[in-house]
């Protein structure tokens, strides 16, 4: 059933190029029906799950592939499958206007298999294999407009990524080495009698994978090829960028540092202080980045880069309600973001503009796209009654709880991302919607919302986004279960 | 409990229902649901503190530890009083002052969500429903700020908004803190944190008081953090000036209350340095406050620096601590609401018939508009605290409380700053009644026409000119309640 899961999206996604499809409408019922019984599927599998483990292949010693579900792996494969279902019906408006369609959904839909495959998988070795395999499927997609630049910046990320990924595999090696086993055990994995008096070169080494991994998560100074990716069409952006992709970095953290190392062995150290500044670091640096920034686009991703250290510094609390804020952040993050990146996919789909300057007054010629902008910005900022004010409130108890004196500092770097955020997300709501007196609406004739296959992800996202922000406890605790052992 | 529901929602609603319906067909339709909306929002916010007095309900429960909450208690019947009037005041007053805007509606749509927003804060029963509407309040007058478009307009509500979000955030880090150390938030007289004093946290705690007082002094034009008000007041439409510089601010004013004597308490923080702190930002404010408005030519932003400086007057009294003071803020932040919206209402009369902003442009205006100039000077004297008008007897109470409490230094040297300022607020207002009535010998008196403002106009101030003076003249009742709610909450 696990196996099955991440092979239907491989399957599905070659049989659309193979098979000799009549039209284009009857391809896009067969991708879309796909993706949406893997997704049925999967959440038939997570509330049915048995929590054994499913042995694929074993190669030696205690090196196998084998899949099993537990709850982050829940938590991830849960968001990832409700939100792929929704990406694909927009992408198949959005690219209407792309060339190479059926090579683009190809490599789409692998993702997906992919994807699941790092969430589910119940070893470091596994979700390393499907780690590297994520970045090699979703090159193509970073390069399919095959201009100079989407080249340039293909070419950026798979040298970040293999390079973040060799890191990650010392961290690996050292588990091997050192560890009872690889498989995933909340509290670690590590063999203190093997490590002897060489705890400090584990830690080390445990920096090492954090920021290995952390490449994919976007942690400073490894950021600057996820702004330039943003050169994908925005589909890609959208999922991959705010939330497959970037959000496997973000999880495979919490899986090393949760599951591998295990908090016990790194809490109250100089590597949590470490990797803690670093985070809170990126927070701050994403943040002034993206108010700079005047690429729509751009400037979201700039925020992700933010909002993924949000999770970041979560995790880096390493205690359950640390884990709880950061799995919280990741969930609420991921609808967000992606309500917000459909927004200016929306944006560039019906007009293409790009530049935060261009859009003056779009609000009403385009208020169903504009408002569900606004509303996932006042979440982005964390206005109490929205997702993220939730998240950022959790976040900041589970700092405060956990008492150490920079976790307080953590607070004020949110705090101060937080202003930024409003900063960078409400002159572009200010703008569309108050462009001043003097504006000439003549420039807009013609613009207006985008048909419904564009409009019915967006709506719902922003359904999310409010339900979570109004009634999210019995989510909070399922995701306390889940860190103290679920 | 569904009066005060109602009297959040009601206004809210209507607001939203102007904002996405399209344009009416004559303004006269506009201005009947805009002027029900108001009357019924007044009469519902009045029955709820009458009818719902002492009461308090949950309303539902954000996670477990964050309870949306209302209550009703004396400090929200004050800030309700104020705020129903100035609304209804300021709202006729519009009927007649947007005739030389555009877009009406929107206008109106803001302003009844603001009405609905501001009844929520004044009925908010713990720092999470209060920071929630406080933050709404930002989002929600920004409009008002922007409202005519212009490129100075829009710079300044963005400084209003990034300046306000600055102090909420500021705020949030001190709720964040409180939350972690009370199982519970909910307003009580006297404090929740009676367990933390003492404990280790106690040093995190008066930084995130001292974080709260900053954040949400943003609102109330405290220093340093004041910057916004003199910009943002000045280019809404008077009427919005109004609202904004006489209501809104006092938000900050009774969010400043609440945290400090509902969440911290006094006792807490009295004779800390996060009082300390506080009264050197307070006088600072006062003074320069006072300077700032003397130097401007502008009519409008002559007021704001006003606002700024009166506000610390009130959050002066506050950061004392004792009963005396307290009742004089309390009774300042009556006193200058009404004074201030009748000062804003004059200087948006004077615009709307003459055009002109600048004082000294407007020699012999009270030869030409003596009844708004009349109304002008009364409450000016109020504002300086000349007896018999409200101002007076509330900085009385002020400089006795001072000078009654045992803070070294700040005792006396309170009262020398607030009677300098008061010099400088003589200084700042009364140059326009003297320039406007005495024009000169050569005054150009064969032009003059009468051009009084129509009765929408000028019954508006006319009341709040009235109120303003009845509080001078009969403040014995008033005080009397006041004193025994500051003895209730210290």
């Amino acid at each position: 059933m696990i196996l099955l899961v991440i092979l239907i999206p491989f399957i599905a996604a070659a049989l659309s190029v193979w098979l000799p499809f009549r039209n284009r409408k009857s391809w896009e019922i067969f991708l879309e029906s796909a993706v949406t019984l893997n997704s049925i599927l999967v959440w038939y599998l997570l509330l049915h799950h048995s929590g054994n483990t499913f042995l694929l292949a074993h190669f030696t010693g205690n090196l196998s592939v084998s899949f099993r579900v537990d709850g982050p792996g829940m938590v991830f494969s849960g968001l990832v499958s409700a939100l792929w279902p929704l990406a694909t019906l927009y992408a198949f408006e959005y690219m209407t206007k792309e060339e190479h369609e059926k090579i683009f959904f190809l490599f789409y839909t692998m993702t997906y298999g992919v994807t699941l495959g790092i969430a589910l998988a119940a070893n470091l070795l596994t979700m390393y294999f499907f780690y590297e395999l994520l970045t090699l499927v979703t090159v193509p997609l970073v390069m399919h407009t095959l201009t100079r630049e989407a080249i340039l910046a293909s070419r950026k990320y798979l040298y970040y990524s293999l390079g973040g990924a060799a890191f990650a595999f010392i961290g690996l090696i050292m588990i091997i080495v050192y560890g009872r086993s690889t498989d995933f055990v909340l509290g670690g994995v590590l063999d203190l009698a093997k490590i002897g008096d060489r705890t400090n070169v584990l830690r080390f080494i445990y920096v090492l994978a954090f920021m290995g991994f952390g490449v994919k998560a976007a942690v400073c100074p490894f950021n600057s090829w996820l702004p330039q990716a943003g050169v994908a069409p925005t589909p890609v952006t959208a999922l991959l960028h705010a939330v497959a992709v970037v959000k496997s970095g973000a999880f495979a953290i919490i899986r090393l540092t949760y599951y591998s190392f295990g908090t016990d062995f790194l809490r109250g150290t100089w590597a949590q202080t470490f990797v803690m500044l670093v985070t809170m670091f990126t927070i701050v640096y994403g943040c002034s980045r993206a108010v700079k920034e005047t690429h729509l686009k751009r400037r979201l991703a700039y925020s992700t880069i933010s909002n993924l250290s949000y999770i970041l510094f979560g995790a880096t609390l390493m205690t359950p309600l640390g884990m709880t804020a950061a799995l919280l952040h990741l969930v609420f993050h991921a609808v967000m973001k992606i309500a917000s990146f459909f927004c200016a996919g929306a944006i560039i789909h019906q007009t293409d503009r790009y530049y935060v300057h261009e859009l003056d007054g779009m609000g009403y010629k385009m208020p169903c796209v504009f408002g569900v902008f606004t509303v996932s910005a006042l979440a982005l900022m964390g206005v109490p009654g929205l997702a993220g004010f939730i998240s950022k409130w959790n976040l900041a108890s589970a700092a405060l709880e956990s008492g150490s004196t920079v976790a307080c500092f953590g607070i004020v770097c949110l705090l101060i991302s937080a202003l930024l955020t409003a900063i960078y997300m409400l002159t572009v709501v200010v703008r569309a919607f108050f462009p001043g007196r003097d504006f000439d609406y003549g420039t807009l004739s013609g613009v207006k919302d985008p048909n419904w296959m564009m409009l019915v992800p967006l709506f719902i996202f922003a359904f999310f986004i409010v339900l979570f922000g109004l009634y999210s406890q019995p989510l909070a605790d399922f995701l306390y279960a889940v860190a103290i052992g679920l | 409990m569904y009066l005060i529901l109602l009297s959040i929602f009601i206004p809210i609603l209507m607001g939203l229902y102007l904002l996405v319906r399209k344009e009416y067909a004559s303004r006269g339709r506009l201005l009947a649901t805009t002027c029900a909306g108001l009357v019924l929002t007044g009469a519902l916010a009045v029955a709820s503190f009458t009818a719902a007095y002492g009461s308090s309900f949950t309303l539902f429960y954000l996670t477990k530890s964050l309870p949306i909450a209302f209550a009703v208690d004396e400090m929200s019947v004050l800030f309700s009083c104020l705020t129903v009037i100035v609304l209804l005041c300021a709202g006729l007053f519009s009927f007649e002052y947007m005739k030389h805007e555009t877009k009406e509606k929107r206008y109106y749509g803001f302003y009844l969500i603001v009405f609905g927003v501001l009844n929520a804060l004044c009925f908010a029963g713990n720092l999470v429903t209060f920071y929630l509407f406080f933050e709404m309040l930002t989002l929600t007058s920004m409009p008002l700020v922007l409202h005519n478009g212009s490129h100075e307009a829009i710079m300044a509500s963005l400084k209003y908004l990034f300046f306000s979000m600055c102090g909420a955030y500021m705020a949030l880090f001190g709720v964040f803190v409180v939350s972690h150390n009370s199982a519970v938030l909910t307003f009580s007289t006297g404090g929740i944190l009676h367990a933390a004093a003492g404990s280790p946290s106690a040093g995190l705690l008066l930084a995130a008081a001292f974080a709260m007082l900053v954040g949400f002094g943003v609102k109330a034009g405290m220093f340093p953090l004041h910057a916004w008000l003199p910009t943002a007041h000045p280019v809404a439409p008077a009427p919005a000036s109004a609202v904004l510089s006489a209501v809104i601010v006092k938000a900050g004013i009774l969010a400043v209350v609440r945290t400090v004597y509902y969440i911290f308490g006094a006792d807490f923080l009295r004779g800390t340095w996060v009082q300390t702190a506080w009264l050197i930002l307070t006088l600072i404010t006062v003074f320069m406050g006072s300077m700032l408005a003397y130097r401007e030519p502008v009519l409008k932003k002559r007021l704001a620096y006003s606002t700024v400086s009166q506000l610390s007057y009130i959050l002066f009294g506050l950061a004392v601590m004792g009963a005396e003071a307290v009742t004089g803020s309390l009774l300042h932040v009556l006193a200058h609401g009404l004074i201030k919206t009748a000062l804003f209402l004059c200087a948006g009369a004077i615009i709307f018939t003459t055009g002109r902003t600048r004082v000294d442009e407007l020699r012999g205006i009270g030869k030409e508009m003596p009844f708004t100039m009349w109304c002008y000077t009364i409450v000016s004297l109020g504002l300086i605290g000349i007896p018999p008008t409200g101002g007076f007897v509330s900085k009385w109470h002020l400089a006795i409380g001072s000078l009654q409490s045992a803070i070294p230094v700040f005792r006396w040297l309170g009262p020398v700053i607030l009677l300098v300022s008061a010099l400088l607020t003589a200084g700042y207002l009364l140059p326009l009644t003297i320039q406007g009535f005495l024009p000169g010998a050569d005054y150009d008196y064969e032009h003059l026409k009468k051009r009084e403002p129509s009765p929408l106009m000028t019954i508006p101030i006319a009341v709040l000119t009235i109120l303003s003076v009845l509080i001078g003249l009969f403040p014995a009742q008033l005080t009397d309640w006041l004193t025994r709610l500051a003895a209730r909450i210290l």
